[in-house]
């Protein structure tokens, strides 16, 4: 990995801590060189941390994709099947161990819920049931449940999927 | 009302998807008995044995901590307030409960120790404004979304000088949290 070039804005969050520690008690730590790579990258949202790995959704060159990110080696790892050119992202997951991701995205107008399970590079649809939009989902850390966001008739409720 | 459905998922056709898939969905338990309220921003702990939530009520947005699967409320000691509350996330055991909550005119990321009772607030890179947090199942780690500048980015902390890890079982450390 490339050492960090150190601009104003990466030094600010560098020193921040140290700075403002003496009057607020303990900081938490910026982890400069990952975020120098993602500030290098272009824009992310939708972040979601398992152990030692950040999912993304990486905004750029006037796409978004979904970005696996090991925190150890400190780079992405490869997708195969997951991302579609004609699919928006817009909620991701990832397990404690990097193996299964959920993935809430827009296709053909509509929304859908996907497993990706890393090891066999397989997506599997979750269907949620006629007239709901999902929107976001939260991965239970062991990967064994997820957490569906979904809007039926107007009234915003969580649904619980149970993963074999 | 707890409902049960099994769906048989086939998958699509691309060359992508192979696998078929048989799951079982359920609505979460509500917040109270024959509510109805807007419920949002799910987050599970890694043992599946808590679920922090977002619920409406009154125009105002709370983030709400029931167990599985049984939809017991349990009580955050520092989280009455500083509303609105929006992205909770739970480590392993849900020791912690981090979430973003407005201070004054500032919206900034919390983590509250439920085995401790100490509440940690993080307040955003000067001129950033936090918009969702990610917390590693072992509380070790933190990722907020910040808005700076008009883009949209990451940025991510280390926790370990400020919480001990909240491990998986076999190695929990949080076997008094109610």
């Amino acid at each position: 990995m490339r050492a960090p070039r150190l601009t104003p804005g990466l030094l600010l969050s560098a020193l921040l801590p140290a700075l403002v520690s003496g009057c607020m008690g303990a900081m938490p730590v910026p982890l400069n060189g990952l975020n120098h790579q993602l500030e290098q990258a272009g824009g992310h949202r939708n972040p979601a941390l398992g152990e030692r790995w950040l999912a993304v959704i990486e905004q750029r060159g006037g796409r978004e994709q979904v970005q696996l990110i090991d925190l150890q080696q400190q780079r992405p790892v490869p997708l195969p099947g997951l991302n579609r050119a004609d699919a928006l992202p817009i909620s991701v997951s990832v397990d404690a161990r990097g193996e299964r991701l959920a993935l809430v995205r827009q296709l053909e107008g509509r929304s859908e819920v996907v497993l990706y399970r890393r090891s066999l590079q397989s997506l599997q649809p979750i269907a949620m049931g006629p007239g709901a939009i999902a929107t976001a989902v939260g991965l239970r850390a062991d990967g064994r449940q997820l957490a569906v966001q979904v809007s039926r008739d107007g009234l915003w409720q969580i649904d619980l999927v149970a993963l074999p | 009302m707890l409902s049960t459905a099994a769906t048989l998922s086939l998958a699509g056709c691309n060359g992508d998807s192979v696998d078929l898939g048989l799951f079982n969905r359920r609505q979460a338990p509500p917040a109270a008995l024959g509510s109805t309220q807007q419920r949002r921003d799910p987050a599970l702990s890694g043992d599946g044995r808590l679920l922090a939530s977002i619920v409406e009520s009154n125009g105002r947005s709370r983030v709400l901590l029931q167990e599985q699967p049984s939809g017991r409320l349990l009580p955050l000691r520092h989280l009455r307030g500083h509303l609105p509350h929006r992205s909770p996330a739970l480590s392993w055991n849900g020791r912690y409960l981090a979430v973003l909550l407005q201070q004054g005119h500032q919206t900034m990321a919390a983590i509250e120790d439920r085995l401790t009772g100490r509440l940690l607030r993080l307040p955003p890179p000067p001129g950033a404004r936090v918009e969702q947090l990610s917390l590693a199942p072992d509380g070790q780690t933190l990722a907020l979304q910040l808005v700076q500048g008009g883009q949209q980015r990451v940025q991510l902390f280390d926790l370990s000088t400020l919480l001990e890890p909240d491990r998986a079982a076999g190695l929990r450390s949080s076997n008094a949290l109610p």
